[in-house]
């Protein structure tokens, strides 16, 4: 109640941004304009009259908001929707928060939006004014299209067209086994399910439902406790499954929505027939439980060994996804072929991209003896040269001098950058690894 | 620092690069610009190595006020924050999910698809079915969820069997996908699962309803994917024509439609006419040539018609001679070439006109002895036939004109290899226009009595004139 007047507590701030319903929480309707309890000043008459003559709110417009850390953000509203049982002016918005990356925009309630800060109605040119006295017109261009960072290579028109697709996420959490997960970008789900905020998915096969009981109903019949493919990777409880997106194309289907989520640029273009899916499980008693994959073209005329990858957010930050890259480049070496991933990449893959090529180029520095060439060091790893030149160049190890290149190995330096890089987390043991290239049946 | 590490080379992958161990072995040097020395390798490599750059922008325009450059790559890439993900722990799951799953000891092979195996229901109830179903057992139950879910499956399925046999299942979803399967057909088939035939018209009902209103399977497997051309977004998992070798947007450009196949037809029709073109040129050069050698033949008999004349001239003018008209008109003497001319001068019966010359050995020979020898020799020799019929001949050499020769004051060279021949003159050398309008005199092979320095077709055997002057 009053939620606009109430200031920011770390208790309120906690609660719950989720799209769950509320409905308990407050009678729908009376967003915030309920009269205060105390005495009445003529200056708070004034300030509700000009915040009623504001709402609902424009897209575009500026203010500040409340976000799960309890604190008031700068946001920009992208969209707004009227709620279905509320009044005229009952919307819910959806809110990109300036300082952070798109993943994190969402649909807030009025509540949660700090309406003094309300800046007067966005007049583009005069931001423009302001922010040109520092930057010039490109450099401005450049930060507004690529506010999500790392998909720098897409260009301006595709990227604008990308963001006005998907610029408003659709479904913003999914069960997925044991976790419920926030999600972070648009997915293209059937019309069907464009009425849902939340999606029920089922952990093994990857169906979704809309309701939880549809879920539990699946459950009791599904007959899958594993991906749909050939085991061919066992380690202690990790298991890696190979599907054929074209024997399994529901479930390749599934996985690309999912994975969609949680990747900006992922394209669902083209049907999943041409791909196979590696999905990475840990195992227990209850199943094979994915905790990321990686999906790898049949035949790619680019030299690509990856198309896309994705730890689910719940394992993150464990060492899942350098090993995921760590497989994809030792399924390169079985099949004789140097790889690269499919671009553009997003900024945790670049990250974790340049941290395995830094391990990996840096670990052979270190012991060789004797001269090297680049593409020796591409035939010993599977890394394509260019991958090659370009870490070994972001790092400045090749240098040039008196007339010729030279790598600098310096042992201190090569530690730093290794501990910059992080440790591989776990370890691909090619000892079991029972694969053989894909080969076209028939 | 050198002046060669301002514009180092592109790196060549192959070249076997020096690794060196100790950073001392760099200090010692003067320092290096490493860092725009990495911006031309990069610039060199093609690579879009801008990430870095832009994280920079990216890090100002979020945080405001911009925070000290970071000095070290290190730092660099720790920058962009990346935020932890929200997850939290369904407390339903280990109730939902049974403990009932022993991994074997061998890895694990796929089965068959869902659909192979035919007994899973692959229909999951949507929440208007629920809805309906709750409804239809408001008062008593009618029907439990697992069934009507069945019986919706076993709708769908039997109805795309139905589209199978009438031969209309779409390979993409053009247009609405109308339903096939029939009232009576549909309780026959599900006579098995022994439900009430009220219970199955409803539900016949209740899915033809929902079917015709979504226009297409309301199993997700057996919907058809957007056609190819379909450009909406939303529309995904699009098919691809000929799948093994056309699976990037760039690539698709040259699937088997119908632009592609007029664009090879025009490629076609281009390279027919080029064809056509190339076959007329040939007959032109040919036409040209023939009408080359036209000309040619044209100017043999334009020349051997003005020898002819000048030879009646002359004889004419020297009326001590016997007219050489048979000499004029034989055929094969005319044939034009150098030598013919050459071994024609000496026969110039001008030495009367020209006493400087008379005295020379530039002297005339009797005529029918002339007359006589050339025909043998070009019989003996049959020289004609060394040369390409249809090569043209140049047509500037001329004999010379010993008058003329004397008119302009040049005399022949000496003779001076006079010998023991008592009345015939021995031909020391000859004179003749060569190209360009030099005069030429060619020694004399006195063994051989042929022009020194002359090409075998001036071959002339020893034998003739010798015999003749005998």
């Amino acid at each position: 109640m009053g939620s606009i007047e109430t200031p920011p507590s770390a208790e309120n701030g906690s609660a719950t941004h989720t799209a769950m319903p509320e409905g308990d929480q407050k009678p729908s309707g009376g967003v915030g304009f309920a009269p205060p309890v105390n005495e009445v000043t003529m200056e708070s008459e004034m300030l509700k009259k000009r915040k009623m003559t504001m709402l609902p709110l424009e897209v575009g417009t500026r203010v500040m908001c409340r976000w799960r850390d309890g604190k008031y953000h700068p946001v920009k509203v992208i969209e707004r929707r009227k709620l279905n049982l509320g009044g005229v002016n009952d919307y819910e918005y959806y809110v990109h928060y300036t300082e952070f990356n798109r993943r994190l925009d969402e649909w807030v309630k009025l509540e949660q939006l700090d309406l003094d800060s309300v800046e007067a109605v966005v007049d583009e040119k005069v931001e423009d004014k302001v922010t040109s006295l520092k930057m010039t017109r490109h450099q401005k261009r450049k930060i507004d299209e690529t506010h999500v960072e790392g998909h720098e290579e897409l260009d301006a028109a595709s990227l604008r067209e990308h963001e006005e697709f998907t610029k408003v996420k659709n479904i913003a959490t999914i069960e997925l086994g044991r976790y419920e997960i926030e999600t972070w970008y648009f997915s293209p789900f059937p019309p069907e399910y464009n009425d849902s905020l939340k999606l029920y998915f089922c952990e093994f096969c990857l169906n979704f439902m809309k309701r939880k009981e549809q879920l539990q109903r699946h459950m009791r019949k599904c007959d899958l406790k594993h991906p749909p493919g050939d085991e061919i990777y066992r380690s202690g409880t990790l298991s890696m499954f190979e599907v054929d997106g074209k024997k399994n194309k529901v479930y390749g289907q599934n996985l690309c929505y999912l994975a969609k989520l949680f990747l900006d640029h992922k394209t669902l273009y083209y049907d999943v027939d041409l791909f196979l899916f590696y999905i990475l499980c840990e195992c227990d008693d209850r199943g094979c439980h994915m905790v990321g994959y990686f999906s790898k073209e049949k035949h790619s005329e680019e030299s690509y060994n990856l198309a896309c990858i994705l730890t689910l957010p719940p394992y993150q930050r464990k060492g899942y996804g350098k090993f995921l890259i760590a497989f994809s480049y030792e399924l390169s070496k079985k099949e004789g072929k140097v790889g690269t991933p499919e671009r553009p990449l997003s900024d945790l893959g670049l990250l974790s991209y340049r941290g395995y090529w830094t391990r990996v180029l840096l670990d052979i520095l270190k012991k060789h003896k004797g001269n090297i060439s680049i593409k020796e060091l591409s035939d010993m790893t599977a890394i394509k040269a260019e991958d090659i030149l370009t870490t070994l160049q972001s790092l400045e190890l090749i240098q040039y001098r008196k007339g010729q290149h030279v790598i600098c190995a310096d042992p201190k330096v090569l530690d730093r950058h290794l501990k910059a890089a992080g440790r591989g987390g776990l370890e691909v043991d090619v000892s079991k690894l029972i694969w053989t290239p894909y080969k076209e049946q028939g | 620092m050198s002046r060669l590490s301002f514009r180092p080379r592109p790196l060549d992958i192959h070249k076997k690069l020096p690794i060196v161990k100790s950073v001392k072995d760099f200090e010692d040097d003067d320092v290096p610009s490493s860092t725009r020395n990495s911006q031309l390798l990069r610039l060199a490599a093609g690579d879009s190595s801008e990430n870095e750059v832009h994280h920079h922008h990216h890090h100002h325009h979020h945080q405001g006020p911009a925070p000290a450059p970071t000095p070290t790559p290190t730092n660099k890439k720790a920058s962009p924050e990346i935020p932890t993900p929200q997850f939290v722990v369904v407390d339903t799951y280990e109730r939902d999910y049974s403990r009932t799953f022993a991994q074997p000891t061998s890895y694990l092979r796929a089965r068959g698809a869902r659909a192979e195996l035919g007994d899973f229901v692959e229909y999951d109830l949507d929440n208007e079915d629920e809805d309906w179903l709750q409804d239809l057992n408001r008062d008593r139950k009618v029907l439990p969820p697992d069934k009507f879910e069945s019986l919706l499956f076993k709708l769908e399925v039997l109805d795309h069997k139905a589209r199978e046999r009438a031969g209309v299942i779409t390979p993409t979803l053009g247009s609405p996908i109308p339903v096939l399967l029939q009232l009576d057909a549909a309780t026959e088939a599900l006579l098995a699962l022994s439900i009430r035939y009220a219970v199955i018209q409803s539900v016949y009902n209740y899915w033809k309803e929902k079917r015709e209103r979504w226009q297409k399977p309301i199993l997700r497997r057996l919907q058809p994917p957007p056609p190819v051309n379909d450009t909406n977004p939303y529309n995904v998992f699009r098919p691809r024509e000929k799948a093994h070798r056309l699976h990037t947007r760039r690539m698709q450009r040259r699937e088997n439609n119908v632009q592609s196949f007029e664009k090879l037809r025009q490629v076609r029709r281009n390279l027919d006419q080029a064809k056509t073109i190339l076959e007329t040129l040939i007959k032109r050069e040919e036409k040209k040539r023939e009408v080359m050698e036209t000309e040619v033949s044209l100017q043999r008999i334009q020349m051997k018609y003005k020898h002819e004349t000048e030879l009646l001239e002359d004889s004419l003018a020297l009326p001590g001679f016997p007219p050489l008209s048979k000499f004029g008109s034989s055929e094969e003497e005319f044939m034009d070439s150098d030598d013919v001319a050459n071994s024609r001068l000496g026969t110039r019966p001008s030495a009367i006109h020209n006493p400087p010359l008379q005295e020379s050995n530039l002297v005339f020979i009797p005529t029918g002895n002339m007359k006589q020898e050339l025909k043998g020799r070009h019989v003996s020799q049959g020289w004609l036939h060394k040369m390409d019929p249809l090569e043209p001949v140049l047509l500037f050499t001329r004999p010379l004109v010993p008058e003329k020769l004397a008119a302009a004051g040049i005399a022949p060279p000496p003779d001076c290899s006079t010998k023991d021949e008592v009345s015939t003159p021995a031909y020391k050398f000859r004179g003749r226009i060569g190209r360009g309008g030099r005069l030429i005199f060619d020694r004399w092979n006195p063994l051989l009595h042929t022009p020194i320095d002359c090409g075998n077709s001036f071959y002339i055997p020893p034998k003739p004139r010798p015999a003749t002057y005998n």
